[in-house]
């Protein structure tokens, strides 16, 4: 028995010879990010939980990255949709997370939450007590108290189901705002602010993807055209320009069928569309054709988010990569001098000026 | 530890404790390998550690009883497994001689296969896999049934339960006699699956009447939205003729209900929303075998139906659930088998297969309203007709050397395949310590599953198969001691290199869609060992271990002059790999340490150590204590098993939860008739 016992004991002394195993859980850090500054939404993996927020000071030319888990030591979470700022507070909408953080602006400090959203993409403001949150997978725009973090109401959208139901990007016009419904939809909703109703609806091309409104007050929105086989439809993607007087086309430019088109953005003065179609693009709202050559090649890759400085037109776009890796981020002048560039986090994919 | 102590004076004994009673006598030193071995790396997994607890799925047991990749993505949730660094659509899976990989996906789940349902499992790991099925760049998993060969009736019933009101029931009846072998399985497991867990990724915030956070903590919360249902039923019967003829009826339905797990960063309201996933499979196998003195032929029928249902839907106001998406897939699946072998004489072993398959997949994926105000359904309707045939040539020229060949072809829709070559060899270098070195080549390579290929929107027909290449050489000893001790264990070394991998990647349109994104050089090493002891006053110890190093990384050419990928891991690859299990026995005592280990696994093809670009190492332990109690008119067994023993806070996949320290007791009757 006493071999046996040592043989045994010493057994079990190597089965037990490892178990604990260490967890770095993050301490809050302190940030104080004063003046401008560039926000970056990385979508991050879909169901991974991994988006991140990243922030980009352009005079100093630097960058901090995962400073939502960095202020807050929790995660941002699945899927970050867009980020917008409204009275120094700063939004982000996490779309598979089903939930819109408010945090400041200077700290990164998490200032309150609205949850339960059904699959939110975009929020709008119209006062500091309401704004609307659009959806995907749901036929309704949510009417949240962004003071109350509460959703206060929704506005049913005409013509989708939930299964089908995808409103996206909000633009104001006075007591008007105008939605676009990508996701097999081919349509831009109006909806009137004082009664939370929609009002009008004018149809485009198949898929519309994003939505500005320029210094004349036209709307412009560019359609992907679905892709091939589609049973909604594929065709060649479009700019249109909606004048929101009468709500109707009044311009119409057709790319290739097959462009990847995407992005649509304004420079400061919003006389200056840019978009992205493998390379990046740029008219101005009162051309009558598509350009012909780039405003920037492709680096070789898909290009997936854009922006504009408003302060002084610098352009920064935003590369994918391989998305499974920290995106980069090239910025350039509004002549198109490549002056910095920086990594970022997975799917760096929206921007929000601060 | 005090648990360790008691344990001490446990000794084995088990359900069928004809099977597992450990045995010094039951070892037996080979000194040559079966002819259809020759050269091969194959690990095979005892019927102790497929019949440990009825509550455990195949992927469990593969986490502790191999040293491949088991990606499990939570509780009765999906779960994959992948050999040296590769994926796991790279891992072909066979029941019975039937190809189970989902031929939309490429992959099986492991966690919908119950352990107690499979009698034989083995792993071929890397070149081996040719000798069975093409396709498995990194290796395949074969598992079988057998008959039982029980003489006149049996029942046994087993009934778990567990933490989180988790309840297995497991039914097995038998009958046989000299011809006959019938066997009826059952396996019902269900659980509302709501353990607690510090959510370590959120926050609660507390707020003032203002609506400042005042305070903010991370709750203990449940895994919401994780219930699962699970019904097995597996029908078997086989007929010998005695004549050398045996007809086989393997039938499998399965019925699963399962709740999808709300990930650790979901603010969403579970009462609120209903993820899930429903499926029904049936399995069914008829075959034929005849054996003669020197040739064996074998024929299968094949039938394999899967229809898949995910629903997500959400209240709307009142209760009333509304549909967000609604995804239905049907596959149809019928397969004809032939396998023959040849002895020419002790020295030369000679075989033939042939398989054919014709996949029928419907894909419902969304429903939507088309342009012109119709009803219609985004998804894909698509046949494929799949032929693999391989012929083989085993020769053992001298009893110390064996040498082999495999040649592999497969049809794959209209496309042939490269031809697919393998080349074994075996020899015993010592015969003192039965010293064996053996060494594998081969080609291979995975056509595109038929998700890659037609999926809407996403599907991209101009994939390229995955191409590869791969070799393997190791040596093993087996040395022991007749009723004292015995003592095996083996090394390899192997090496691929995989061209044109297919991952499924986002894309600017909002869909997902593959490509042909890497090439992969993946290498490294796996260790195996086992040590069965004999000790005084009938203490014996059972020891099984095993270890791999397996760096996976991608040499493609840079996406673009930002790609930090090249040169890098895999992600979610683990680098380092391990799992011992170790077993006491005393009288109709057994007492279990299980127990396995994960190195940290990037997150990023980058390897970017940032906070969510990582997950932590983990080991996990469990342990089990069983006592058999032999009755005039029964035996019982009782079981006690604890998981998760230190408690651990631990992921395998981020972003959902893992259960902490959890338990289970069994209780098992097999009456005596």
């Amino acid at each position: 028995m006493k071999k046996s016992s040592i043989v045994i004991l010493s057994i079990i002394a190597l089965f037990v010879c490892s178990s604990c195993m260490k967890w770095e859980y993050g301490l809050e850090e302190d940030f104080s990010a004063a003046g401008e500054g560039l926000f970056i939404t990385n979508e991050g993996n879909f169901q991974y939980g991994n988006a991140t927020l990243s922030y980009y000071d352009p005079e100093k030319k630097t960058v901090e990255n995962e400073i939502f888990y960095r202020a807050n030591a929790m995660k941002l979470g699945d899927v970050a949709q867009s980020m917008v700022i409204h009275d120094n507070v700063g939004w982000i909408v996490v779309n598979n997370s089903h939930v819109i953080f408010a945090i400041d602006l200077e700290t990164f400090k998490e200032k309150g939450r609205i949850t339960n959203l059904t699959s939110p993409r975009y929020m709008h403001f119209l006062s500091d007590e309401k704004a609307y949150v659009t959806q995907i997978w749901d036929n309704r725009i949510f009417i949240v108290n962004p003071q109350r973090y509460e959703i206060i109401g929704h506005i049913e959208c005409p013509g989708m189901t939930m299964e089908n139901g995808s409103t996206e990007q909000m633009v104001q016009c006075g007591k008007y705002v105008y939605v676009n419904c990508w996701s097999y939809q081919n349509r831009i909703l109006k909806i009137d602010t004082e009664t939370d109703c929609v009002v009008d609806e004018l149809t485009v091309g198949v898929q519309p993807t994003s939505l500005v409104l320029d210094k004349n007050n036209k709307i412009w929105t560019i359609t992907d055209g679905g892709y091939k086989n589609s049973p909604y439809g594929y065709e060649a993607p479009a700019l249109y320009c909606i004048d929101t007087e009468t709500f109707t086309v009044e311009r119409e430019f057709l790319f290739q069928k097959g462009s990847k088109v995407s992005e649509l953005q304004l420079n400061k003065e919003k006389d200056m569309l840019y978009w992205l179609n493998d390379d990046v693009w740029a008219m101005s709202v009162e051309d009558t054709h598509l350009p012909i050559r780039p405003f920037l090649d492709s680096r070789g890759t898909i290009y997936y988010g854009l922006t504009v400085n408003p302060q002084n037109g610098d352009v920064y776009i935003a590369d994918a990569i391989d998305y499974q890796q920290q995106g980069k981020i090239y910025r350039y002048t509004k002549d198109g001098v490549l002056i910095d560039e920086f990594y970022v986090g997975i799917i760096p994919g929206a921007f929000c000026w601060k | 530890m005090c648990i360790l102590l008691v344990a001490m004076n446990v000794q084995a004994q088990d359900n069928e404790a004809m099977d597992k009673e450990m045995t010094i006598s039951e070892v037996t030193v080979y000194g040559r390998r079966p002819m259809k071995e020759i050269g091969t790396q194959l690990t095979k997994l005892d019927s102790v550690a497929l019949k440990e607890n009825i509550a455990l799925s195949m992927a469990d047991v593969l986490a502790y009883n191999s040293s491949i990749f088991v990606k499990n993505y939570g509780r009765a949730t999906l779960s994959t497994v992948a050999f040296r660094g590769t994926s796991a659509s790279h891992t072909q899976v066979t029941w019975n001689g039937m190809k189970i990989n989902n031929p939309m996906m490429g992959m099986t789940d492991f966690s919908m296969i119950p352990s107690y349902f499979i009698d034989d499992a083995s792993l071929l790991h890397g070149t081996s896999s040719v000798n069975e099925v093409g396709g498995g760049l990194g290796g395949a998993v074969k598992l079988s049934t057998k008959p039982a060969k029980n003489e006149g009736f049996g029942l046994q019933y087993i009934q778990g339960i567990g933490s989180f009101s988790t309840f297995d029931e497991f039914l097995r009846l038998t009958y046989g006699n000299k011809h006959w072998q019938v066997s009826t399985r059952v396996v019902f497991s269900s659980s509302p699956n709501d353990f607690e867990y510090r959510n370590r990724d959120k926050k609660i915030n507390v707020y003032d009447e203002d609506m400042n956070i005042i305070e903010q903590y991370y709750p203990i919360e449940r895994n919401q939205s994780g219930a699962f249902k699970d019904f097995h039923f597996l029908q078997e019967v086989y007929y010998n003729t005695g004549k050398g003829d045996c007809i086989g009826l393997n039938a499998w339905y399965i019925n699963s209900n399962r709740e999808l797990p709300m990930l650790t960063v979901d603010y969403g309201d579970d009462t609120e929303f209903d993820n899930r996933q429903q499926e029904q499979t049936f399995r069914g196998v008829v075959s034929w075998e005849h054996l003669q003195e020197k040739w064996k032929l074998k024929a299968q029928g094949i039938y394999l139906h899967t229809g898949m249902a995910y629903d997500y839907n959400r209240d709307v106001g009142n209760g009333n659930m509304a549909s967000m998406i609604s995804s239905r897939s049907y596959i149809n699946t019928f397969s004809g088998q032939m396998e023959s072998e040849y002895f020419l004489n002790d020295k030369w072993l000679f075989t033939a297969t042939l398989s054919a398959h014709q996949h029928f997949v419907l894909s419902k994926d969304k429903s939507i309203i088309s342009l012109n105000g119709e009803d219609a359904i985004v998804g894909y309707d698509m046949g494929r007709f799949e032929m693999s045939g391989s012929l083989s040539a085993k020769w053992q020229p001298i009893k110390r050397l064996g040498l082999s060949v495999v040649v592999r072809e497969e049809l794959i829709g209209n496309r042939w395949s490269p031809v697919i070559p393998a080349f074994f060899i075996d020899g015993v270098l010592l015969e003192q310590g039965n010293i064996t070195a053996k060494a594998s080549i081969s080609r291979n390579f995975r056509a595109p599953t038929l998700n890659d290929l037609y999926a809407l929107p996403g599907g991209n027909p101009d994939l390229k198969d995955e191409r590869g290449w791969t070799y393997d050489a190791g040596l093993s000893f087996a040395v022991g001691r007749e009723g004292r001790y015995s003592l095996r264990g083996s090394v390899s070394w192997f090496e691929s290199f995989i061209k044109d991998w297919i991952l499924w990647l986002p894309t600017t349109q909002g869909f997902f869609s593959p490509r042909n994104m890497k090439d992969v050089h993946a290498y490294g090493i796996e260790l195996q060992g086992n040590l069965l002891l004999d000790l005084p006053k009938d203490w014996k110890v059972d020891l099984n271990g095993s270890f791999s190093w397996t760096p996976s990384i991608n040499v493609g050419e840079p996406v673009s002059v930002a790609d930090q990928s090249v040169g890098k891991q895999l992600p979610y690859v683990p680098e380092f790999s391990s799992s011992v299990i170790g077993r006491l026995s005393w009288h109709d005592w057994t007492f279990m340490y299980k127990w396995c280990y994960y190195s940290e696994r990037y997150t990023m093809s980058s390897n970017d150590t940032s906070f969510s670009g990582r997950l932590p190492q983990y080991f996990m332990s469990n342990i089990s204590l069983e006592k058999l109690l032999s009755f005039k008119f029964m035996d019982l067994s009782l079981k006690g098993v604890i998981n998760n023993l230190f408690d651990e806070e631990y992921l395998s996949v981020l972003s959902r939860p893992m259960p902490g320290i959890n338990f289970e007791i069994f209780i098992g009757i097999t009456p005596k008739w």
